[in-house]
């Protein structure tokens, strides 16, 4: 009967000890210094430190200062537009990759990961021989004597675009060439014999069946555009600031904890709720309303 | 003719998966292609479906030649092994599925979808998801999906290999069933005998991409064109020839070296070397005094082998051990050891070319 119990307990305990010390260091590294943010920003900073002893909501009125929010309009313009048009690249890039060989398709997945595998800072630098004024880009286009007059694509919103969809592109890509790769060629042909045309194929059985995949991946691609730092510190410049940007500045340069909290907070709350909304209302669109179980 | 392939040929690197095959499947029949796994009968079929691209030949379905044409325009259906039903529509959307893709109205599409799920007996199944149906219901809803469209042609691959045996059998005779009610057209593709059996008019047995013969059941079964269609399609016993002569009308040959025995009438490969006799167990006779047969020798019972309502019966004549297949009611007297007389008659035997 001991042994018994003692399997039973063993059971129970198991799963905590596989998942206690992410737990431990999610809890220490993430939740308590959230909690902390939340807290301070609740509380007035002065030159003398964070005073404990009253309570406040200032920091929260100072966000809706229109400074403030200029930038947080641009982060989440720049974000959108990045994982739109990743959203729109993705499907092609993915079936392509998908119908080849698959020595073929490592060498693809490789080539799209890797802008990740080099340091940010580097990438970033990287970005700017190309897209300055007498950069590659508009070197070439000058000698074609396609533009007279440099384009400007450097310290401004382009920029940032232009180096952070390569650069988060292969958090769409993974999960969707996965998802494709997943599924039996079979649907396919099943759905070309009964009469869909390849592009029918494609919107009635592809898509939906590949869309939580795809939106998971949108999903961290916004996250990943909404908190980069290094691309648009070095691409968009302090003209083009945005909001990590802004965090930085508060919480390292300004040392205003206070306010800090409160955009970590607001910040967080946004993202969070757009990526709901912005779930909620794809699969919508594709299921019509029912969801399979 | 309905569907007619000629010297269709399709090579996946260097192996030709096809090589060269020519058929021509009439107007409502249902013809089956039977082979082991690896022998082309699937990648047939698919170019049959235009799933893959043809290498060389022709493809022609009721005298349009859809050799090139992509799948979506050719107005055939297909089966597959693992049903391939939509995960993300539930049984009505599924059976809708192929109609959607043609101009017909929501009202004609409500009726012909209720029709064809009622022609399998899942009318009250239509908005169970395809995760929510057992293998069998599976199997149903995309049989209704590939009959709804009124298809020129359904092709079915290898369509009750998930399923348990006594389903299995059940689906045999139902699918047989619809498609002799329908009149369509079909081709099935099997490496089960006792399905290619049961279900089809004709069938080719294909070997390395080749088709090696074409015919009924009982041709195939009876008269095999060659040794590896007699054992692919049952259980045989081969007796190597030698010395053929004629006796009056009659012909005769030494078997294994050393027993004389009389030949059937049909005379196909006996002209060649290497030849072979081919006794189907069935066709010998065992019994402790005369067997009644043409050709009988003095044998003595290896063992019995109880397989129900048969019984197999392994027997040793001289250094030839031979497999007959009794009533189990006959069998049962048979002890291992005890002497007796085999035999067969000789229209019984079939005779084979060598290799």
């Amino acid at each position: 009967m001991t042994g018994l119990s003692s399997v039973a307990n063993n059971r129970a305990i198991a799963p905590w000890l596989f998942s206690g010390p992410l737990l431990l260091v999610m809890g220490f590294g993430f939740i308590w210094p959230l909690l902390q943010a939340l807290a301070n920003s609740f509380h007035p900073n002065t030159p003398q430190g964070i005073d404990f002893t009253q309570w406040t909501l200032h920091n929260y009125s100072r966000l809706v200062d229109p400074f403030y929010g200029e930038i947080l309009v641009r982060t989440l313009r720049i974000s959108f537009l990045v994982t739109a048009i990743t959203a729109v690249l993705a499907y092609p890039v993915a079936l392509f990759i998908v119908r080849l060989t698959p020595r073929a398709q490592s060498l693809f997945i490789l080539a799209y990961i890797s802008p990740w595998l080099v340091n940010t800072v580097v990438k970033a630098l990287g970005w700017t021989l190309l897209l300055r004024t007498n950069g590659v880009v508009n070197t070439v286009l000058r000698q074609f004597d396609l533009i007279t007059v440099p384009l400007k694509l450097m310290i401004n919103e382009i920029g940032v675009v232009i180096a952070l969809v390569p650069g988060h592109f292969m958090f769409v890509l993974l999960p969707l060439w996965a998802a494709l790769s997943g599924l039996d060629p079979a649907l396919s042909w099943a759905a070309g014999t009964l009469g869909a045309r390849p592009s029918a194929v494609f919107w009635r059985v592809l898509l939906p069946l590949t869309l939580p995949a795809f939106i998971a991946g949108l999903v961290i691609n916004f996250i990943m555009n909404m908190t980069a730092f290094a691309i648009p510190m070095f691409l968009g410049g302090t003209r083009t600031m945005v909001a990590s940007m802004l965090a930085y500045q508060i919480n390292l340069i300004s040392l205003d904890w206070p306010l800090g909290g409160s955009l970590a907070l607001a910040l967080l709350v946004c993202t969070l709720a757009l990526v709901w909304a912005g779930q909620r209302a794809a699969l919508l669109v594709v299921t019509g309303g029912r969801s399979p179980p | 003719m309905s569907l007619e392939i000629v010297g269709l040929t399709k090579a996946f690197g260097a192996t030709r998966a096809v090589d060269g095959v020519s058929l021509s499947v009439d107007r409502g029949e249902f013809f089956t292609l039977l082979g082991p796994s690896g022998c082309g009968k699937t990648t047939l079929l698919r170019l049959v479906a235009g799933i893959y691209p043809v290498n060389t030949g022709a493809v022609r379905l009721n005298g349009r030649d859809i050799t090139h044409t992509p799948m979506h325009r050719r107005n055939l259906a297909m089966v597959f092994q693992n049903y391939a039903l939509f995960p993300h529509l539930n049984a009505f959307d599924n059976v809708a599925f192929g109609l959607r893709s043609r101009r017909i109205t929501r009202s004609e599409i409500n009726k012909r979808v209720k029709d064809a799920l009622a022609l399998v007996k899942l009318e009250a199944f239509a908005d169970r998801f395809p995760a929510q149906l057992s293998g069998g219901q599976q199997q149903r809803v995309a049989l209704a999906r590939a009959l709804v469209v009124r298809p020129d042609l359904l092709l079915f691959d290898e369509p009750l290999s998930n399923l348990d045996a006594r389903l299995r059998d059940e689906m045999r005779l139902e699918i047989r069933e619809l498609q002799r009610r329908i009149g369509i057209t079909t081709v099935l593709v099997t490496h089960d005998i006792a399905e290619a059996f049961t279900m089809s008019d004709r069938m080719a047995v294909m070997q390395a991409g080749k088709v090696v013969q074409i015919g009924r059941a009982d041709e195939i079964y009876r008269a095999p064109a060659n040794r590896f269609v007699a054992n692919f399609v049952g259980p045989t016993n081969e007796l190597a020839l030698s010395c053929v002569e004629t006796v009056g009308s009659r012909r005769r040959a030494l078997a294994a070296g050393d027993l004389s025995v009389w030949l059937p009438d049909q005379d196909s490969g006996s002209g060649r070397d290497h030849v072979r006799l081919v006794l189907r167990p069935e066709a010998l006779r065992v019994a402790t005094g005369e067997t009644g047969t043409e050709n009988q020798y003095r044998a003595e019972v290896e063992d019995v082998v109880y397989l129900g309502g048969m019984s197999e019966c392994r027997v040793r004549v001289g250094a030839l051990r031979l497999s007959a297949l009794l009533p189990s009611a006959a069998a049962a007297r048979l002890r291992p050891g005890e002497q007796v007389s085999v035999g067969w008659n000789a229209n019984d035997g079939v005779i084979i070319g060598g290799e």
